[in-house]
Parts: structure tokens; sequence; C-alpha cells
């Protein structure tokens, strides 16, 4: 793990708690840092700027770490997100978010540095009590294609009011192209938020650590 | 006698004079997170005339309270909100202090 990775996941951790399927803008004028442990196969730390509430701009460091072979990859990029629809309801919100970057890889199953293309996109549905997301996050570069898609289900006991803490209970199903895992990676998760503050941890099917932070200001 | 007239003038004066809100209520669309919140808060304390902001999920209310004397344009209030990425649906003015809304929101009362 590269102490880029420990430094803004150890700031994430300390600045409050940890997190969910992150929205990669959280409201206009806004930071963003957030950092993800996705059960050994997937490490990620990201750190945002939104000018405005529907665009933000930053980068982020992506390790990739294949359980199934020896295959690893490090990806530094710069990133765009852009909120392409947001539906305000009476009672939830909808959003559909999409992004896309340049940046450098490295890895050990080819040599040198390579330019590295990235591009996602996450549609996500929210009541006060219910969650629902859909991500796609796409790394590739002329020596390799990887994709993970991430598909979160959430129930909350509880209405949250603002200034008090959310909890909610999550699962989560992650499937990775490129032989970075086989089959479906499940998880279930708790999430708790304050403030500007999260975090989100729990299991995955195969006994392992699957967390994030996030921290918006 | 001549007291009578100046009375009546202040008084019909006074009774003339606008009433000046003490507090901006608003009914906002797709406040579902603490994370709206906290942006809706945020745009809204850049306002000059903004002394305190509290925002309810439960009644999907965002309240401004105002610096003496001062007030907040509802473009200006509908351009906020639109570009903290929510929906007004309505602004009223009231004279209720914010201390009190807050209480009544603590109690779960709309």
């Amino acid at each position: 793990m590269s102490r880029w990775f420990v430094g803004l996941a150890g700031a994430s951790a300390l600045a409050g708690p940890m997190s969910v399927m992150a929205k990669p803008i959280a409201f206009a004028d806004g930071y963003t840092v957030m950092a993800e442990y996705g059960a050994g196969t997937m490490k990620e730390a990201q750190l945002f700027y939104a000018p405005r509430y529907d665009l933000s701009v930053g980068g982020g460091h992506v390790e990739l770490d294949s359980d199934e072979t020896a295959k690893s990859r490090r990806i530094n990029y710069a990133r765009l997100n852009y909120l392409v629809r947001r539906w305000n309801l009476d009672d939830a919100q909808a959003n559909l978010f999409a992004w896309g970057g340049l940046g450098s890889a490295t890895g050990n199953t080819f040599s040198g540095t390579l330019l590295a293309e990235n591009a996602g996109a996450q549609a996500d549905y929210e009541t006060r009590r219910v969650y629902a997301s859909f991500k796609m996050d796409l790394q590739r570069s002329s020596a390799f294609s990887h994709r993970i898609d991430t598909l979160q289900l959430g129930l909350a006991p509880y209405k949250h009011e603002y200034g008090g803490v959310a909890t909610w209970f999550l699962v989560q199903a992650r499937q990775y192209t490129g032989a970075i895992h086989r089959g479906t990676e499940s998880a279930v998760l708790l999430r708790l938020f304050k403030g500007g503050t999260w975090i989100e941890a729990g299991v995955t099917n195969g006994g392992k650590l699957q967390a994030m932070a996030m921290f918006n200001f | 006698m001549k007291f009578v007239p100046r009375v009546l003038i202040s008084v019909l004066f006074v009774a003339n004079m606008p009433v000046q809100a003490a507090t901006i209520e608003m009914n906002v669309n797709g406040l579902v997170c603490a994370f709206c919140a906290q942006g809706i808060e945020k745009q809204l304390r850049k306002f000059p005339a903004t002394a305190d902001v509290i925002v309810s999920l439960e009644q999907k209310l965002v309240a401004v309270a105002l610096k003496g004397g001062q007030d907040i344009p509802d473009t200006e209030l509908r351009r906020a909100l639109t570009n903290a990425g929510y929906t007004v649906k309505a602004i009223q003015r009231t004279e209720t202090p914010l201390a009190e809304l807050r209480e009544r929101l603590k109690q779960g009362k709309p």
C-alpha cells in the first residue's frame, strides 16, 4: 500500500467517520476527501473540489491487487465529475453522475509507466429510509482494462435529522473485470454519518474487510 | 388638544410601516441527507443578511434568521438553493424567531 494512500486514508479517518458509496460531488464550493479499502483487492483514495453543485475536479490513486493471480496495478489520475441530472422529489432525491480522467499506471505485468484512462458513471436513489446506487468505474491502458461495478442497497432503521447520526444497513455486490476477482463479491455493511463525515465498514462473503471513509467540508 | 392628532398620525404611520420579517422559511424538495443540508447551509450563510440557518429534513424546511432590518430577495434565495442543487417550492416570511421555530421542529411540529 502506497504511503500516499495511507496518508489520505489516515487524514480521512481522523477527520471523522467512514462511508458509503460516495457521491463524487457533495455540494458547491465544497471539498471531498475519500478513502476506500475494498477487501484487499482494491484500495482507492480521492480528493475533489466542487466549484459548482454539478461539477467537481480533483484526482485519485487506485491500487488493484488480484486475488486470483499476482497481477497488480497502481494508477494515479486526474478526474472531472459531472452531475448529469438530479431529480429533487418531495421525499427523495435521485442522481446520475458521469466522470472521466487521465492518469499514469504502473504494474507488474508490463514495464514502465503507461497512460491510463478513467471513465465511469453512477446512478443513485435515496429517501431518508431507502438507498440504492449502482456505479461503474473503468480504468484502462494499452496493457489492461479493469472495470469495477458496484451495487449497493440500504435501509435506515430510523429517519435521521440534520445534526444527528444517520445509521444505514447495506448490502453490496461488486464485480471486477480483468482477472482481479472471480465472480461476484458481496458484503454487508454498516454506515454511519453525521454532518459532513461518514464511515462505512463491513465484511465480504470471503471474510475480508470492506471499508470506506469520507469527509466533506 | 394638539396632542391627539399627533398621536393619531403616529399610530397611522406605524400601522402602515412594512413588517420586518425575522425569519424566512423555505420549503425545499430533495432534502434527504445531511450533505444536502450542509451544502444549503453553506450557501445561505454567505448572505450578509443571514444571522443563522436551520434545516429540517423531516419538515423539508430551510429557515434563515435575518439580521435586524435586513432581508434577502426571493430571487437571490431561489438562486442560492438552485446553485446548491435543490428545488425551492415556496418561500414565506414570518415574525417567528428562529429559536422558537427550532423548538417547534424539535417537538416534531411543522
